[in-house]
């Protein structure tokens, strides 16, 4: 271990997966989820990376009047016999960074690795959330072949963009011979700074099936239900909301000037600010 | 973090030529041209993962079969009078959204090109970049150089169209070369390589556009294939050049008749009467230079 790595106790797992989700990243999906696992099932956390050599640390940003700072801090959850990394995505030295998590997952022994990313959709809120699946090991595809998890995908990075950081870890996990899954949700592009509920609950459903955590989710059933009383009140409210909403379930598209306007508006009403 | 050789020719103390994109991208715009010109072997490259985030992925049927990352590559070619090796990086190693690499990424890359040089006994190391001049785009560029000795200096005197930066008019006798190309000539020097820095000229209003300057890329490589005694097609280049000419003679066309003319006077100012613009011109004009190319350019899919 290096100095850059700060391990309080190591514990006691038998074959774990290690659960990633990065805060940032594109969605607050990561977050939500390794969130969600810590509240239900405990986790206790067991290490961190120092911030030192990954961010610029020049100050600290301010959310909702919080103070935010870098953080990237291991949980164990020994009953359940699973690893949860939360960490928010480096800013510099990017295969480093990478490589001590997988010297945190060698330690622990994992066997594999479930990365979570939210993907943008131009879909409508109200279109069911798939779950999308790349892999680094054919045979972890195969694995989860029971799955309901769309496991052939096909995609290339478009230019002028750059791959995902769940991919870049991905293919260094494949250097150390971890199988890894990257869980893709795609997510409604006006849903995505906020929280989506639905996202949530359909990684986790897959969560409690591979990692046998017999988790309720009913909670997350509230939640969403009380998102899409929100969005209805906001549809409702603003025939302009309502409109654009409707095209996209009709599979049309709007204007990067409508879009930019749908995030704003459902924006305030799903932080309250619009009912 | 290393690098990795495909072959390991033998070769009799050859040159090192490295570069890096920076304004203009004019020294890599150079070293590309030779390496084509050449036909230059693939021999080896630097491994690109602690250095550079991957630029694209490629996904089928949902495995992640490939992860690209820039290309950092070593060629070597067995020229008459000198081996060559080149070293062409696409990128710079830049973290935290500077605009050069800088500290220990920068200093760890620049390290590993010299291993390179040193385990196939080159004795002498170029970089190129881009010299910002007050000059115009209708002038031929020379060559700024600095080197990393006094005897080296001797010899740069006698190269055409070269200038010793400390000649620049109005310059003094100071300056400084950002990024890998300053660099890797600093570090060249302390490791007791002979270094020169070759920089073509560009034009101050054009220094940050977001197009190559393949002018000031051909006058680096007349020296350059000078020194190695090589003579090499610039048929490619000077169509590039042609094409660039034209882009950036119709956005000076657009320009204002007075600014015009204070770049026009550069035509003889620069290179006779360094005193005929004075400080506060070379503000002036800058400042208002930069917001009109600015304009221009955007709409301009070429110089994209």
């Amino acid at each position: 271990m290096t100095e850059l790595l700060k391990l309080s106790w190591q514990p006691q797992l038998q074959s774990p997966s290690l659960v990633v989700g990065w805060s940032g990243e594109g969605s607050t999906l990561g977050a939500k989820v390794t969130d969600y696992l810590n509240k239900k099932l405990g986790g206790q956390s067991f290490g961190e990376i120092e911030p030192t050599e990954f961010f610029p640390l020049a100050g600290v940003t301010i959310e909702d009047d919080l103070v935010q700072f870098p953080e990237s801090k291991f949980y164990a959850f020994p009953k359940n016999d699973l690893v949860v990394l939360r960490s928010d995505p480096p800013s510099y030295d990017w295969y480093r960074f990478l490589t001590l998590i997988l010297d945190i997952a060698e330690t622990c022994q994992v066997k594999e690795i479930l990365a979570i990313g939210g993907m943008v959709s131009l879909s409508a809120h109200t279109a069911p959330r798939q779950l999308l699946g790349t892999f680094n090991s054919p045979e972890l595809k195969e694995a989860l072949s029971s799955y309901n998890l769309d496991r052939e995908m096909n995609y290339e990075t478009p230019p002028g963009q750059r791959p995902t950081l769940n991919s870049f870890f991905l293919w260094v996990a494949k250097r150390r011979n971890i199988p890894g899954v990257s869980l893709w949700v795609p997510i409604p592009f006006y849903l995505l700074t906020v929280d989506d509920p639905r996202a949530e609950k359909r990684v986790l459903e897959f969560l409690n099936r591979r990692s046998d955590l017999g988790m309720d989710l009913t909670d997350l059933d509230e939640e969403i239900k009380k998102q899409n009383v929100k969005l209805a009140r906001a549809r409702e409210s603003s025939p302009e909301i309502d409109e654009a909403i409707g095209r996209l379930e009709s599979n049309l598209t709007l204007s990067p000037e409508e879009n930019q306007k749908l995030i704003r508006e459902i924006e305030k009403f799903l932080r309250g600010k619009g009912d | 973090m290393g690098i990795r050789l495909y072959i390991e020719p033998k070769l009799q103390k050859p040159d090192l030529v490295a570069s890096w994109p920076g304004i203009g991208n004019i020294g890599l715009i150079a070293a590309d041209t030779l390496r084509r010109q050449i036909g230059g072997e693939e021999l080896g490259e630097i491994e690109p993962w602690d250095f550079f985030y991957p630029r694209r992925v490629i996904i089928k049927d949902g495995i992640l079969t490939d992860l690209e990352f820039p290309s950092n590559k070593f060629y070597y070619q067995r020229l008459a009078k000198k081996d060559l090796i080149l070293f062409i990086g696409e990128e710079q190693p830049i973290d935290g959204g500077r605009v050069y690499a800088e500290g220990k990424k920068a200093y760890q890359i620049a390290n590993l090109v010299l291993d390179v040089a040193e385990r196939f006994g080159c004795q002498r190391v170029y970089t190129s970049g881009a010299a910002v001049a007050l000059t115009r785009h209708t002038l031929k560029p020379r060559v700024w150089a600095v080197t990393s000795s006094e005897s080296l200096i001797k010899e740069v005197k006698s190269y055409e169209n070269t200038v010793l930066m400390s000649e620049i008019e109005g310059r003094g006798d100071w300056g400084s070369i950002s990024g890998l190309n300053g660099l890797l000539l600093g570090l060249a020097r302390k490791r007791g390589f002979e270094a020169i820095c070759l920089m073509g000229e560009i034009p101050d209003y054009l220094s940050g556009a977001p197009f190559p300057y393949p002018r000031a890329s051909k006058s680096v490589l007349e020296v350059l294939t000078n020194l190695l005694g090589i003579q090499i097609s610039y048929d490619a280049l000077d169509d590039w050049a042609a094409q660039m000419d034209e882009i950036i003679g119709g956005i000076y066309e657009k320009l204002p008749p007075d600014i015009k003319e204070k770049i026009e006077q550069r035509e003889n100012v620069v290179r006779a009467k360094p005193e005929m613009i004075t400080d506060e011109d070379k503000e002036w004009i800058k400042k208002h230079i930069d917001e009109l190319f600015k304009k221009g350019g955007r709409g301009d899919d070429r110089a994209s």
